[in-house]
């Protein structure tokens, strides 16, 4: 409870000192202080240290999962604060209205970690949308943003309408909005209930971007400012997942049969469609948003298992997908050209930098010794735990050996190529951040006990 | 038949007939004012299900404020035939089969619906629909919700307010 309510909080307070602050950059060291506070409450609750004690009774249950998954989250957004604070800044006139609203997307998140009643699914769930569709069309002056922006609306409006849909069907046949386990939790599922499911699945993918619902994801994180791409890109889409695994490991987890194919073949077609396409960009920004498309399909899988090892993979694949594009956007935002080409010879200029990124690559690759291969490797193994794959498992590894391809690519262009790229003078503590981020996906990769013993202690 | 058995299909039918027209009228403003029939009927089954304070809501809002809006933005936009966008024929096929199984799998769905059967809301009596009772579950049983939608509206308006904001052109 800590975070959300001071979280938002928080995001009123940043909100207000837009008045009387005049200096730009005073927002985001209040926003990085803001996280460091937040995020250290976040810990402390999870010890059982609660600043409010509210019954939140049949609405929110906060479990251990529950806590790491918000400490990821509000970690990841602190780097993100300390490195891209800057540029947010650059995006336009309303910074203190930005980050307020960044924190009351963080809000969400700790709402739909918490939730056991679909009413506090679709707040959250909403609490997180609606300033994304702001964020992305914060660049007035840019159509393309304002064109995702609408865009992002339209597609997410509608989505929403569906999931209210099936909750209204769940709710029809329940009698009540909670998720939890019940007694009939063995039973088959109801036409009623099986349809209401669907219906929300399918919103919850598209929130995600998983195919077939990712076709608004590569326009908008394209069009988006981006800094704010990069915040959609991590930390609001493991949010999702947040979400997915929550509702699945409830009342609908281990349908078996019931739900096992229709999630299989939603992982199979966010894989290829994600990977596949990914090798055709020319951009590299566009790149990393059909790899975020290829790295749901691999999130997905925790949804498909819905078993222990799927919570530890889900955390660890959360903690290193976030870790990695947020740094990959970090060193993005700042350059001149975003396509491949842009990168060439970069590793000249900046070689500090470019380390970072080639760890950052691998990771997101999975090659091992970084945190991204231990992250798939989880990922696989909860699938394998099921009984049930063959296919499934070997598909994915093909597709993350396609996925090498174009993360490559970046590497190659940066070492490989002749070029002259003209990078702004960066602080010291940008560098170190950097490097610290390096420094934490190769030590997660080493011993992922550094993240995971958080949940169980 | 009873007079709630016939009010009710007569508000299914003039529902259904109502959606259909929003579909496929030519004129948008048609679509809007057509709209407006939907939400009535829809209102009327409301009353019929005894939740009295949600019609009236309904009637406000949706078929008073948010029609009204539709109706400028349309107006504003002067949408007609010409500007329509032309729509490739394999997406209205396309369209039309998809969104054709999802209604013959709803219709299934319900109809065969066992666990509905016996499930019926209070028809005749109970003052359940009343504001009073609203407001009390509102502020007892579901006032968590309630207080942390208060984060959604303000997101909301901080949002409308940043992008309808001017002032953007003296670039930094």
């Amino acid at each position: 409870m800590n975070t959300i309510i001071l979280s938002a909080v928080f995001g009123v307070v940043l909100m207000l000192s837009g008045i009387f602050i005049e200096n730009k950059s005073a927002f985001k060291n209040i926003a990085a202080v803001a996280l460091a506070i937040l995020l250290s409450l976040n810990i402390a609750e999870s010890y059982g240290f609660q600043i409010f004690r509210i019954n939140t009774g049949v609405f929110l249950h906060f479990s251990k999962f529950g806590f790491l998954f918000n400490s990821i989250c509000l970690g990841a957004t602190l780097l993100y604060t300390i490195l891209s604070g800057r540029d947010i800044e650059n995006v336009g006139n309303h910074v203190a209205e930005y980050f307020a609203l960044i924190f009351f997307v963080l809000c969400g998140v700790g709402i739909v970690t918490a939730y056991t009643n679909l009413l506090m699914l679709f707040i959250g769930i909403e609490i997180i949308s609606i300033p994304l569709y702001i964020l992305t069309g914060s660049d007035k002056r840019n159509l393309k943003g304002n064109e995702a922006s609408l865009k992002y609306f339209l597609m997410g409006s509608f989505s929403t309408g569906i999931m209210l849909m099936g909750i209204a069907l769940l709710y029809g046949t329940n009698g009540s909005f909670s998720v939890d386990r019940v007694s009939r939790e063995m039973m088959p599922l109801t036409y009623l209930e099986a349809l209401g499911l669907i219906l929300i699945f399918v919103s919850l993918s598209f929130k995600v971007s998983a195919a077939p619902f990712h076709f608004w994801t590569p326009d908008v994180y394209d069009g988006a400012p981006t800094v704010f791409t990069s915040f959609m890109a991590t930390i609001v889409k493991v949010a999702g997942f947040a979400a997915f695994i929550r509702l699945f490991e409830s009342r609908y987890g281990n349908m078996g049969g019931q739900t096992d194919r229709l999630i299989a073949v939603v992982i199979v077609l966010t894989l290829a469609f994600g990977n596949l396409t990914a090798v055709f960009q020319q951009s590299v920004k566009r790149m990393l948003a059909y790899s975020s498309i290829a790295q749901a399909g691999f999130m997905m899988f925790a949804v498909y298992a819905v078993n222990d090892a799927a919570k530890e993979g889900l955390l660890l694949y959360a903690a290193s997908y976030c870790l990695a594009t947020i740094a990959i956007f970090a060193v993005l935002v700042k350059m001149e050209d975003y396509s491949f080409e842009g990168f060439n010879g970069f590793a000249k200029s900046e070689p500090l930098l470019a380390g970072v990124l080639v760890v950052c690559l691998l990771s997101l690759a999975g090659i091992p010794l970084t945190s991204g291969f231990l992250a798939k490797y989880y990922m696989l193994s909860a699938a394998i735990k099921t009984g049930q794959v063959g296919l499934l498992v070997v598909l994915a590894v093909l597709f993350a050996a396609v996925s090498v391809y174009y993360y490559f690519r970046v590497i190659q262009a940066m070492y490989f190529k002749e070029g002259n790229v003209v990078y702004p003078a960066v602080s010291v503590s940008y560098k170190f951040t950097l490097v610290f981020i390096a420094a934490l996906i190769i030590a997660l990769g080493i011993f992922p006990n550094l993240l995971l013993q958080f949940l169980y202690f | 038949m009873s007079i709630i058995q016939i009010l009710f299909w007569f508000l299914s039918a003039l529902a259904l007939m109502g959606a259909l027209m929003v579909v496929l009228s030519k004129n948008p403003v048609h679509s809007v004012l057509w709209l407006i029939v939907v939400f009535f009927a829809i209102s009327g089954h409301y009353v019929l299900l005894n939740a009295q304070f949600l019609a009236i809501v309904n009637l406000i809002v949706y078929a008073g404020a948010i029609m009204v809006l539709f109706l400028f933005v349309i107006m504003l936009m002067n949408l007609n035939s010409e500007t329509e966008p032309q729509k490739n024929n394999m997406l209205k096929i396309a369209g039309a089969i998809s969104g054709g199984s999802l209604m013959l799998i709803m219709i299934d769905v319900v109809s065969s619906a066992s666990d509905i059967a016996g499930k019926s809301a209070l028809v005749k009596e109970g003052n359940i629909g009343l504001i009073k009772y609203l407001g009390k579950s509102l502020f007892n049983e579901y006032v968590i919700p309630f207080e942390i939608s208060s984060i959604l509206f303000l997101s909301a308006m901080v949002g409308a307010v940043v992008l309808g904001k001017k002032g953007e052109a003296k670039a930094v």
